[in-house]
């Protein structure tokens, strides 16, 4: 399939290929340390320091992640575990603390409100690609693939089973807070008409 | 139920629409004229060629007749919709889902890979069942689609992306994606979102050309013309953060590591808007790096005790149950996937 499709795509194109290859690569990814913190021996705050690691340290991830945290490699070669929240995208050239607003600046195009001035057409002619506002456009209901997919549920007792075979039992978690609202307007939809 | 009414039947219930607009009017003449323009597009696409002579007047007769039946059509609940969602019972919102999954099941299929299929609806399943509705009758899905995305419509109908399952790294990643859609059914974000397009007059700009056949067609035209938009400009951006915030927690009172959804927003970080696989889930979500952000803020430390899984791929579990199933010969018939489809190894 992804051969045939392959004969579509035409030489500046093709670079294309190269970025979807990557992404099954995407676990080593280059990243940055958000803010000061520890390069630690194992997953857990309790784990012993291996380095401090300063903030915009630069590192490698493995693509390991064991919860909250994920191992990565420091340009000195030292491998360790930093927490998740402590990384951010290697593009991001903003100080801890101050946010991102370096990448937001830098995806801020594609974000919602530029999606609803027209759809995305850039992608219409690679040949690879993902379900795109296009195939939207063009869609026709298929109420018998519905019928399909209804067939395919699974009842409680089914889900509980798997659950079992699984080894996964529930658990009581609170709520998570809803954060002061930060920046500009969140347009949450209004109900009252 | 099916959806495809026959023709007289649909005659008399777009009437129905009609006359809920009316009776509406007195007191909000402003839905009461949408529902005007509604049935100006109905006739609209009631009147080429192939609509048989008389639909018109049949139309407007049926009017005078006692309407049969509560069934929910699609031009009635449009009608509905544009009012109040108090409007909406569940029936009415699954029957709103079936008419959207529609829609994103015309754009791409489902994938063959039933074993694939099954396993999803397994895992969705459960997690539902730890939701606000665990009694809504929730299908899961996989479409055949090599991109990233995932989708949910209203009454609990939530997609993903054959590209979604096979670039997640685990359970605990595909679990917070379905854990995000369910909260956005629980939290009916479709049905808000489609309902504020209804009142915005936005039905009226449906192209009926568009559109094969029947009258039937054309009822249905109206919410073609709201799932092709829908899931193509997104939800607002607070319904996002908020089933973020909300999917992480169910996961979490699912038994998956709430970390799950936090790496797939890491891996989406690095994904570039050009990149043909990741464009409409990045054109119709707020920056990764937003959601991150606000999920760190939610999240801080409090999670953290939640996690200690061990790590389970897509395809170490489908192993598993699919060794669980031939282990136990009581069990009913295996579904067995077609030759060639199987899910491929993870890296």
């Amino acid at each position: 399939m992804i051969l045939s499709k392959f004969k579509r795509l035409r030489g500046p194109v093709s670079c294309m290929l190269l970025l979807v290859g990557g992404l099954a690569q995407a676990q080593s990814e280059s990243v940055q340390i958000k803010r000061a913190a520890e390069l630690r021996e194992a997953p857990g705050e309790s784990s012993r320091s291996l380095a401090a690691l300063a903030a915009r340290t630069p590192v490698t991830r493995s693509g390991a992640r064991q919860g909250a945290w994920i191992q990565v490699l420091t340009a000195e070669g030292a491998s360790g575990w930093v927490h998740m929240f402590d990384i951010g995208a290697a593009s991001s050239a903003a100080p801890a603390g101050a946010g991102t607003s370096a990448l937001r600046g830098l995806t801020s195009f594609f974000n919602k409100g530029s999606a609803q001035g027209g759809t995305v057409t850039a992608t219409s002619t690679v040949g690879i690609r993902g379900l795109g506002a296009e195939d939207l456009a063009r869609a026709q209901p298929n109420p018998a693939a519905v019928v399909q997919a209804e067939a395919l549920r699974q009842d409680a007792d089914q889900a509980r089973q798997f659950a079992t075979s699984a080894a996964l039992s529930s658990r009581a978690v609170d709520a998570l807070p809803a954060p002061a609202p930060v920046q500009n307007t969140n347009p949450m939809v209004n109900t009252n008409n | 139920m099916k959806l495809q009414h026959t023709f007289p039947r649909m005659a008399s219930l777009s009437c129905l629409a009609l006359t809920a607009g009316l009776a509406c009017a007195p007191a909000h003449s402003q839905d009461g004229a949408k529902a005007l323009n509604l049935l100006g597009s109905f006739l609209r696409q009631a009147a080429p060629a192939e609509a048989p002579a008389g639909v018109l007047g049949n139309l407007l007769g049926a009017g005078l007749m006692p309407s049969g039946g509560n069934q929910a059509s699609a031009g009635n609940l449009i009608g509905l919709l544009s009012q109040s969602l108090e409007q909406i019972d569940e029936p009415k919102e699954i029957e709103i889902g079936r008419q959207l999954a529609a829609v994103l099941l015309g754009s791409k299929p489902l994938h063959p890979d039933m074993a694939l299929q099954r396993y999803v609806n397994q895992l969705g399943r459960w997690i539902s069942l730890q939701s606000t509705r665990p009694q809504l009758p929730w299908t899961f899905g996989v479409l055949d689609d090599p991109g990233f995305n995932a989708f949910a419509a209203p009454g609990g109908y939530v997609f993903v992306t054959k590209g979604l399952v096979d670039q997640v790294a685990g359970e605990a990643e595909l679990a917070g994606i379905l854990a995000h859609e369910i909260t956005h059914v629980t939290g009916k974000h479709h049905l808000q979102a489609i309902a504020k397009s209804a009142r915005s007059g936005l039905l009226t700009q449906v192209i009926g050309s568009q559109v094969r056949g029947d009258l039937a067609g054309a009822v249905s035209a109206q919410f073609l013309s709201l799932g092709r938009d829908l899931y193509s400009r997104g939800l607002d951006q607070g319904d996002e953060f908020e089933a973020d915030r909300n999917g992480v927690a169910l996961a979490a009172r699912a038994g998956f590591d709430p970390y799950g959804l936090v790496a797939v927003l890491q891996q989406l970080r690095t994904a570039t808007p050009d990149n043909p696989l990741f464009a409409l889930s990045l054109s119709t979500h707020p920056p990764a790096q937003q959601r991150l952000d606000l999920l760190e803020q939610a999240m801080g430390n409090r999670m953290d005790g939640f996690t200690g899984q061990p790590a389970v791929t897509v395809t170490q579990r489908m192993e598993r149950l699919a060794a669980t199933r031939t282990a136990s010969s009581a069990d009913a018939p295996a579904v067995t996937a077609p030759p060639g489809r199987r899910v491929p190894a993870k890296k």
